[in-house]
């Protein structure tokens, strides 16, 4: 068992490195060089030239690719301060340690305090986001599941399979247009700034019920389906026919083995939150790292996109490691190989 | 001889064309989902032939309202279009993206998934550990790294969702192949001397459809989502083309005044999404 | 004091009519009058020194992009200065009636050919660390802006009448020459004594003290090295306090400052992502007072609160279209007026704006620029310019791609409609819509693209700026001996009408040869809280936050 799993964090490590691989070639071809982003559109042609080859953006990808690696766990130092003494540019942590993406190139400081500056919004969000997804949906689906056919379960079913219809840009902007411009019930932007007048709550109303209702609404399907399915299985019909009572069978029975297919659905929503704050955070201004990673792509802030990705790269390989876990622990039949 | 075995295979198996029309027709959600593609569907079709207005003509007449009229029945948009004949083209577009997107990305992950599992071995590590790779990007962030790395277009973004979706299509055909590769019909064919592709596409392929349709009704609602989606954030097809996501987000400007250049796009961008949904459903619950 | 001789010509025609009262106003202050003078000449008192009492402390907040603004002289929006030049300021300062007045400077006085300019240092002005503001910081700031090596746009705005081109004799690796910029004379920047500074011209320029507003030209200390940040050490009513790109800064008062006010505690930037419907959202929800500028189609939302202002100034501020000489078709001037004459601006104006725009003329000069010539309108030729096609070489026409920002969303729309009238005269246009940032890669480069310029208070200024050959923002690469020639003359001219009988030359110049295609003037829409006091809408939106308070809820 151990062994298994060592070789499937192996296996983690190899796709991540992999994954690296193919995001610094992909950001290689973002529009405009780093040199003229950091020297601005004044720059005279000499003086990116001669950046560039400072910062050695001249050699071959390969070359380039193993240089941020090194740079990235804290082989080698970063070139840019030295090469663009003009920014004042500096890192309380070095010039050499692990996790050093460089500096972003909108903001002119480390990535590392970009996104430290941001992540706990953003971790905020998802935690209440997944705080309400996962019971709210476990309980309407159960419920639906459980009667499936009957007219409580046709409610749930039409409701979500529209909700889950419904693009988030648009729940979004159907909730502004009722609750901002409308009511004035709730503040339109969830800025987080400090001595706004609406509570940090009135601000997290609107991006959580976004998320929410687009992840939940696919959640709540995933279990009734499940729950309805295992409603019909042999056993459940067999320990119905012996006369356990009907909460004994769902608690018994039914959702330990209905819940096999949500777990991992659930870890995959960590996952999906991860990018579906991207609409919902730039929708309402909010400062966590979806937003920062929409600006920063559009900007061209190759460094801040690439820390983020392999942010995000990480997440989901984690997630899906502990989805392999859960499954071989609540499935003696299935073995993490 | 062996096409009368393969006719049984179909109908045991749950598979290609027992999922169209038959299993069609007794699903009556199924139907109703079935029913609003075909609208939309005709109405891309016909469009030049039912839009009132030429979808790009600007009616400098309308600047003054662009609320609803008998000229303009739906109103205008926010440059002076007619919104009728602009979502009725928006089909249109709809109706070639997402099948070339989604078609291109089932070609391709369904060959890689076929191929992984019929031939196991080295292409099936191959194909297994590209699509963990890819697997591994949240697919916004990587349509975001893409498009804005090699600019918004339609190719661009085709080659964006195929990327996406096709190592997940192939995850999914090669557990179906895997679990129907041992089955006495392949065999047959085996032992009858066919060749690994012809076994692969006449004999598997038709028999493995079924999830692999599901999958395919899912992954084009989402499609259309996410084409709004990147619409919306400034990533989307490049105007004028009439494209419901872009039209929404034009529109939202203007929410406050005239509700109807966000709304109504908006509308048929979900009436797409739900019938996908609701087909997908239909036949899910049918092969049950 | 010495009168400028123009002086007494000039009131003669205002007071018999020939000169408006906002002309004489202008001309008069930029020939060294005080503006309470100027106003008190034709019986008028100066609304700046009519101070109201003004309610002391509180925390203004301020919606705005918060960039990243460590280099001040390389700043490329009006969005930029909003923050900075709240700490470090100008010599002289443009106010919203359009006149521009002595800022750290006490007064200019040019001399009457308008190539010597003295530059009185403002007494009493101090440096946050409480050093004396001197003509050694003007000349080692004014040196630093024309340097090569800052890369400021001043540097082209000012290289015509203070620089020269010096070829290093270097070849850079395309093998092109490489130029240096040089002052045109050794005295060109002169330290006449501690408290000022003279500028010696190569030829006769009437905008020194506008151009000395241009957004960059803050005074910086010279001890700071030219770059901004937390507690840089500025002239200004504040300092900056917090400063965190993308998401806010703060400005707290200053103690002691030398001008007026300030009256509020602190100033809050709030950065909502640059999203014009979160600008709005935040407006309407009271989690910020005002804002850098609203886009107009969300007024009717906005007017419809109770407790918002709006504000709104007409102004010079536009988006160009300009064609890129080095790249075919547009290298012809024909193609390029036919590119014009396929246009119905009055229509397009209309169509992108509504009621928030007037239409243009294809050679951004603005009605509201006193030098402005009318010119017959330029109607709408389809015929024509299909012949001037088919003469250039083109008979079925061009097809080109034109490349816009993608915010605001009115780049679109406008550009939709010129789509839609090109089309008819045989002009396939492809619009490539780009992230903002994006588009700075290419704006001195893309073949056809739409730059956003700003408004700036006489016409010559952006001439200067975008068309003249070399100048650093010729995003163009629009280069006309004739044009440079008139420009220079059109420079030397104190008087409006004088000066606008050789702008009409210039306008038709540039409706026939020029390299751009302008439909609308735009006019600067933004709200602010009621409670709010002292704000005026600026045709640059710049906000003098010193002067401005805030009621007690």
């Amino acid at each position: 068992m151990v062994r298994k799993i060592l070789s499937r964090l192996a296996q983690y490590g190899f796709t991540l490195l992999a994954a690296s691989f193919l995001l610094f070639t992909l950001t290689e071809f973002s529009p405009g060089t780093v040199a003229s982003k950091i020297l601005g559109p004044y720059a005279l042609e000499n003086q990116v030239a001669l950046l560039n080859a400072q910062l050695g953006l001249d050699e071959p990808l390969l070359h380039r690719y193993v240089d941020w690696l090194q740079t990235l766990v804290g082989l080698s130092p970063n070139l840019l301060p030295e090469a663009a003494p003009g920014l004042g540019l500096s890192d309380p942590r070095g010039d050499k340690y692990f996790g050093n993406f460089g500096y972003s190139l909108m903001m002119k400081e480390p990535v590392l305090d970009v996104l430290a500056d941001r992540i706990g919004h953003t971790a905020w969000l998802s935690a209440w986001a997944l705080g309400l997804t996962i019971p709210i949906s476990l309980l309407l689906g159960t419920l639906a599941g459980m009667h499936a056919g009957s007219s409580v379960d046709r409610v749930i079913s039409t409701v979500t399979v529209t909700l889950t219809s419904l693009p988030e840009f648009v729940v979004a902007v159907g909730l502004l247009l009722i609750f901002v411009a409308s009511l004035g019930w709730l503040p339109g932007t969830s800025s987080l700034q400090p001595g706004d007048q609406w509570s940090t709550g009135a601000q997290l109303v609107l991006p959580v019920t976004v998320l929410l209702i687009a992840s939940g609404a696919y959640l709540t399907r995933i279990v009734r389906a499940s729950v309805a399915e295992t409603m019909q299985a042999d056993y459940v019909r067999t320990a119905r026919l012996k006369g356990l009572s009907p909460r004994r069978v769902i608690w018994a029975h039914v959702l330990r083995n209905a819940m096999i297919a949500p777990i991992t659905v659930i870890l995959l929503q960590v996952n999906w939150i991860l990018t579906g704050v991207v609409v919902v955070e730039a929708i309402f201004a909010y400062p966590g790292l979806g937003s920062l990673m929409l600006r920063a792509a559009l900007f061209g802030d190759i460094f801040t996109v690439q820390a983020l990705t392999m942010l995000a790269l990480s997440v989901a390989l984690i997630t899906q490691f502990l989805g392999d876990v859960a499954y071989a622990i609540l499935d003696p039949r299935i073995r993490v190989d | 001889m062996q096409s009368s075995i393969r006719g049984f295979g179909w109908i045991e198996m749950g598979g290609l064309h027992a999922y169209l029309p038959a299993r069609l027709a007794r699903s009556g959600i199924a139907l109703t989902g079935m029913y609003i593609l075909m609208f939309w569907g005709v109405v891309a079709l016909f469009a030049p032939l039912i839009a009132p207005w030429d979808p790009h003509e600007i009616d400098f007449a309308a600047m003054g309202d662009r609320g609803f009229s008998a000229n303009h029945l739906l109103g205008t948009d926010a440059t002076g279009r007619d919104m009728l004949s602009r979502i009725i083209w928006g089909a249109r577009t709809t109706f070639v993206v997402v099948p070339l997107a989604i078609g291109s990305a089932f070609i391709l992950g369904g060959v890689a998934g076929l191929a992984a599992g019929w031939y196991g071995g080295w292409i099936d590590i191959l194909v297994s550990r590209v699509g963990d790779v890819m697997l591994s990007f949240p697919a916004l962030i990587l349509y975001i790294i893409l498009i804005t790395s090699f600019g918004p277009s339609l190719t661009n973004i085709v080659i964006a969702v195929t990327l996406a979706y096709a190592p997940g299509v192939a995850r999914l055909m090669r557990g179906q192949v895997l679990a129907v590769k041992e089955r006495d019909f392949v065999s047959a064919a085996r032992a009858g001397g066919e060749s690994g592709p012809y076994i692969m596409f006449v004999e598997i392929l038709p028999n493995v459809g079924g999830p692999l349709i599901v999958d395919l009704c899912l992954r084009a609602g989402y499609t259309v989502i996410l084409i709004g989606t990147l619409g919306f954030l400034g990533l989307g097809l490049p105007p004028p083309t009439p494209d419901w996501g872009g039209m929404v987000v034009e529109g939202v400007n203007f929410l406050s005044i005239y509700p109807h250049m966000a709304l109504l796009p908006a509308a048929a961008v979900t009436s797409v999404v739900i019938a996908c949904n609701l087909l997908a459903d239909g036949l899910r619950e049918r092969a049950k | 004091m010495n009168r400028h001789p123009y002086l007494m010509p000039l009131k003669k025609d205002h007071d018999a009519g020939k000169v408006t009262r906002r002309e004489f106003l202008r001309t008069a202050t930029l020939l060294g009058v005080s503006s309470a003078t100027a106003y008190g000449m034709i019986g008028l008192v100066d609304p700046v020194s009519a101070a109201d009492h003004m309610p002391k402390g509180g925390t203004l907040r301020v919606e705005t992009t918060v960039y990243d603004i460590k280099s001040p002289a390389t700043a490329t929006t009006t969005a930029d200065p909003m923050i900075f030049a709240q700490v470090v300021e100008h010599l002289t300062q443009t106010g919203t009636d359009n006149i521009t007045r002595p800022h750290l400077l006490e007064s200019w006085e040019p001399s009457a050919d308008l190539k010597t300019w003295v530059l009185r240092v403002r007494q009493g002005v101090k440096w946050h660390d409480g050093r004396q503001f001197t003509a050694d910081d003007v000349i080692w700031n004014l040196k630093r802006l024309l340097s090569d090596e800052t890369g400021s746009s001043v540097l082209g705005l000012m290289k015509p009448y203070l620089l020269k081109e010096v070829d290093t004799g270097e070849k850079d690796d395309n093998g092109n020459a490489v130029i240096r910029h040089e002052l045109w004379a050794e005295n060109a920047i002169e330290k006449t004594d501690e408290m000022t500074v003279t500028l010696n011209l190569a030829e006769p320029q009437l905008a020194v003290p506008e151009h000395l507003y241009h957004y960059p030209a803050v005074m910086m200390d010279p001890e700071g090295g030219g770059i901004f940040d937390v507690d840089t050490v500025g002239t200004g009513a504040f300092r900056l306090t917090e400063m965190e790109v993308g998401r806010r800064a703060v400005i707290e008062a200053v103690d002691d400052y030398w001008g007026e006010g300030p009256y509020l505690d602190r100033v809050e930037f709030i950065d909502v992502g640059g999203n014009a419907q979160a600008i709005m959202n935040a407006l309407l929800s009271g989690q910020v007072d005002g804002s850098f500028t609203v886009q107009p189609e969300f007024a009717a939302p906005l007017d419809a609160r109770e407790n918002l202002q709006r504000y709104e100034v007409v102004t010079a501020d536009t988006a160009i279209t300009r064609m890129n000489l080095n790249h075919k078709p547009f290298d012809d001037a024909r193609v390029r007026k036919a590119f014009r004459l396929a246009l119905d601006a009055p229509r397009a104006a209309e169509a992108a704006f509504g009621p928030f725009a007037s239409p243009a003329e294809h050679h951004h000069v603005s009605p509201v620029h006193p030098e402005y010539a009318e010119l017959p309108p330029m109607a709408r030729d389809v015929e024509a310019a299909k012949a001037l096609l088919a003469e250039a070489g083109y008979p079925d026409g061009v097809e080109v791609e034109l490349t816009i920002q993608q915010n605001p969303p009115h780049h679109l729309r406008s550009a939709t409609v010129m789509q839609e009238m090109w089309k008819d005269a045989g002009i396939t246009c492809n619009i490539n819509v780009v992230p903002n940032g994006q588009y700075w890669d290419v704006w001195t480069t893309a073949p056809l693209g739409t730059t956003v310029w700003a408004h700036r208070p006489l016409g010559v200024i952006n001439l200067s700026l975008a068309y003249r050959s070399g100048a650093s923002w010729n995003e163009s690469a629009y280069a006309n001996e004739t044009f440079d020639e008139l420009l220079t003359k059109a420079e030397s001219f104190p008087d409006p009408r004088e000066r606008s009988k050789v702008m009409a030359d210039i306008q038709a110049l540039l409706q026939e040869d020029g390299p751009i295609i302008q439909t609308y003037w735009r006019k600067l829409v933004t709200y602010y809280d009621k409670r709010v006091m002292g704000f005026a809408m600026h045709p640059t939106s710049q906000v003098f936050f010193n002067k401005m308070a805030i009621q007690s809820a």
